[in-house]
């Protein structure tokens, strides 16, 4: 018989090598969730107990906090607004974004290097450069202060990105199968529908999520143009408890908590999705 | 029933410098098994596919059954089409994937659902209608693309290098398999290959292509024997044909040290090119009126038969010999080869093209 190695001695470096990792995921997960966790906490302490001491364990529970910002502080309309407002862009942003990329994937048409050009040329401005225009622009069309404004403007500045993921997933169908549905007998329109659309699930998916994780947190557009507060959406909630001498932090935080909540559970239920999508290959 | 004609077809892809397709005109009957051999990027999935009316044409017209089909979109076509990468939507279970042409044209889908099943089971997909498309092996993907076009029993079958995917033994099952369907339907097929035992085995007629335009249609007994041009004569034939100067003289030809009786047009004097299949040489004894004399520098046995190759060690090109199973030759030694004159093909020296020539009685 081989001699037994004292193995409760012996460290391999392999396993040297995961544990190092384990520790720096860990800290690395505690440095990033750092601000959410202690956000969590504010939510369920008042401003006064927070004042005191910034930094303790929320306790006494103080879950009427969010029962109160939901009634009192208006966060249901803003509630219902952000998830109306982005609903519909995003549902408005995977169709027209889907047959724009299906179009730029699959067709040569004229003009199509000049269209490509000028959509994409639109993600190099950052919003600040764009939001005072915009804001002009929707005066001047009756659109400021209004849902449909915000829409219209949240599908504008997502639109780029929304074609340019799918368009390099479109690319990758390969052309046979539209060739296929052709002689099947269907039409162009009925092939994006039917062949296309279902084919691309994973990157629409994609960027369903990806659009509504970042419509819903979004705060420059809506901050410039909504200012009626029956309009507003729920990242501009925090506004409400803003006042010009004083900061109402511990109402922020429950804010923030509802504002937050609704993202963080798409993201943990999508996340699989997400990946996938991002990194899917080619289609059989 | 159909007969689809081609004539003088032309297809210059936009920036392409060269017609991808040049002036091809072919008709093909009424239940007859067409098909398109030629090397990769000669142009046969160009014509087929303007034939599908999925490329357009940019001369020339093609008709089905008399109708001018120019212009006329794919799916008013009635034809169907199996694609070399077959094409699955696999988005779709099999059911589907067969099912999804009919369902465009045919509002009863009791209907649909009966004739979808009848064709899943002559071609053995009846356990598989609820799989999608990745979890079925090549073979049954192959299948799949084959009932999908079956299914909607169409005036045209077009093939496109159909079983180039397929592993070799299941590539001969499925040859024998498609010449079956092609005599059950007895349906108009255009099939496009590079393969030349498919098309030889498959083929009422081959149409050999070469550069955009047609070399040579005819059967494919005819075409193997009478190669129009030293480029059939090479393109077919695995090995293929033995190609060698020659001169035509008073009385006939001269091939290397032999004079070979076969009359042709030519001046005496004018060169020649000899065309000689492997299989039609034979080794002889008469080394002063050999065919062709040269060094053995191989012997390959490939169980059925052996190939013998010959080098006359001058400059000119080798030569193959299809021999038996067993054969005396041994390697390095010198052998002289023969042929029956009335095997010979002969070729322009310049333009590769077929000459006549008769055997001198
Ligand atoms: N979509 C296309 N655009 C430009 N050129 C093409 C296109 N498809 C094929 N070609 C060119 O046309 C020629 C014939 O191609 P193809 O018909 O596919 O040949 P084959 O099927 O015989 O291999 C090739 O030179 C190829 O490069
Ligand atoms: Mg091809």
């Amino acid at each position: 018989m081989a001699t037994a190695r004292p193995s409760s001695v012996f460290i391999s470096p392999a396993s040297l090598k995961m544990g190092a990792l384990v520790v720096f995921i860990a800290l690395y997960t505690a440095y990033s969730s750092g601000p959410f966790v202690w956000v969590a906490m504010m939510s369920l302490r008042t401003t006064t107990e927070i004042a005191a001491d910034p930094y303790a364990l929320p306790w006494p529970l103080h879950w009427e906090k969010f029962a109160s910002a939901w009634t009192d502080s208006n966060y249901d309309a803003y509630f219902v607004n952000s998830v109306t407002v982005v609903l519909a862009a995003v549902a408005i942003l995977t169709v027209i974004g889907g047959m724009a990329a299906h179009c730029f994937a699959r067709y040569r048409f004229r003009f199509r290097g000049v269209l490509y050009f000028v959509i994409f040329s639109t993600i190099i401005f950052p919003p600040q450069v764009t939001v005072i225009g915009l804001f002009q622009i929707l005066v001047e069309y009756g659109l400021y202060n209004s849902r449909v404004g915000l829409v219209l403007v949240y599908v504008s500045i997502q639109l780029p990105i929304t074609i340019y993921i799918l368009e390099a997933f479109f690319a990758r169908i390969p052309n046979d199968l539209f060739d296929a549905a052709r002689i099947d007998g269907y039409s162009e329109w009925s092939i994006f529908w039917r062949i296309a659309l279902p084919v691309a699930l994973p990157a629409i998916s994609t960027t369903i999520i990806l659009n509504t994780i970042l419509l819903w947190n979004e705060f420059l557009y809506a901050v410039v143009l909504i200012t009626e507060d029956d309009k507003r959406t729920l990242p501009l909630g925090v506004l409400r408890f803003m006042g010009d001498q004083l900061e109402d932090v511990g109402m922020i935080a429950t804010g923030l908590m509802i504002a937050i909540v609704p993202v963080v559970l798409i993201y943990v239920f999508f996340s699989e999705r997400l990946i996938q999508g991002m990194t899917a290959g080619a289609v059989k | 029933m159909a007969v689809v004609a081609l004539d003088t077809i032309c297809k210059r892809y936009p920036g392409g410098s060269e017609k991808a397709v040049d002036s091809v005109s072919f008709t093909v009957a009424d239940g007859e098994f067409m098909v398109l051999l030629g090397p990769s990027g000669c142009g046969k999935s160009t014509t087929l596919r303007m034939i599908a009316g999925l490329e357009s044409i940019s001369s020339g017209t093609i008709a089905i059954d008399g109708d001018r089909m120019n212009g006329v979109p794919a799916k008013n076509r009635d034809i169907a089409m199996v694609f070399q990468s077959y094409a699955l939507y696999p988005h779709m279970t099999v059911r589907d994937n067969l099912g999804f042409g009919l369902k465009r044209r045919q509002t009863d889908r009791a209907e649909v659902k009966r004739r979808v099943e009848e064709v899943a089971a002559s071609i053995g997909l009846t356990d598989y209608l609820g799989r999608k498309p990745h979890a079925l092996s090549g073979g049954q993907r192959q299948r799949v693309a084959l009932g999908r076009a079956i299914v909607r029993d169409p005036k045209v079958f077009l093939f496109d290098e159909p079983l180039s995917n397929l592993d070799a033994a299941l590539r001969v099952s499925t040859r024998a398999e498609l010449v079956r369907l092609h005599r059950a339907l007895t349906a108009t097929m255009i099939y496009v290959t590079h393969d030349q035992v498919e098309a030889m085995t498959m083929g009422d007629r081959v149409c050999i292509m070469s550069e955009g335009r047609i070399a040579q249609i005819g059967r494919p007994m005819d075409v193997y024997m009478h190669p129009a041009s030293t480029f059939v004569a090479r393109f077919l034939g695995n090995p293929p044909m033995n190609l060698m100067e020659g001169a035509a003289t008073e009385t006939g030809l001269r091939v290397n040290d032999a004079a070979v009786p076969v009359a042709t047009i030519l001046n005496s004097g004018s060169a020649v090119t000899v065309g000689v299949r492997p299989e039609d040489l034979v080794p002889t004894d008469k080394a002063d009126n050999a065919l062709f004399s040269g060094q053995v520098t191989g012997i390959e046995p490939l169980g059925a038969e052996t190939l013998v190759h010959v080098d006359a060690r001058d400059g000119s090109p080798p030569i193959i010999v299809r021999g038996p199973r067993e054969v005396a030759a041994r390697l390095d030694e010198t052998i002289h080869l023969a042929c029956d004159p009335a095997m010979i093909r002969l070729f322009d020296a310049q333009t590769g093209i077929a000459i006549s020539s008769k055997e001198l009685a």
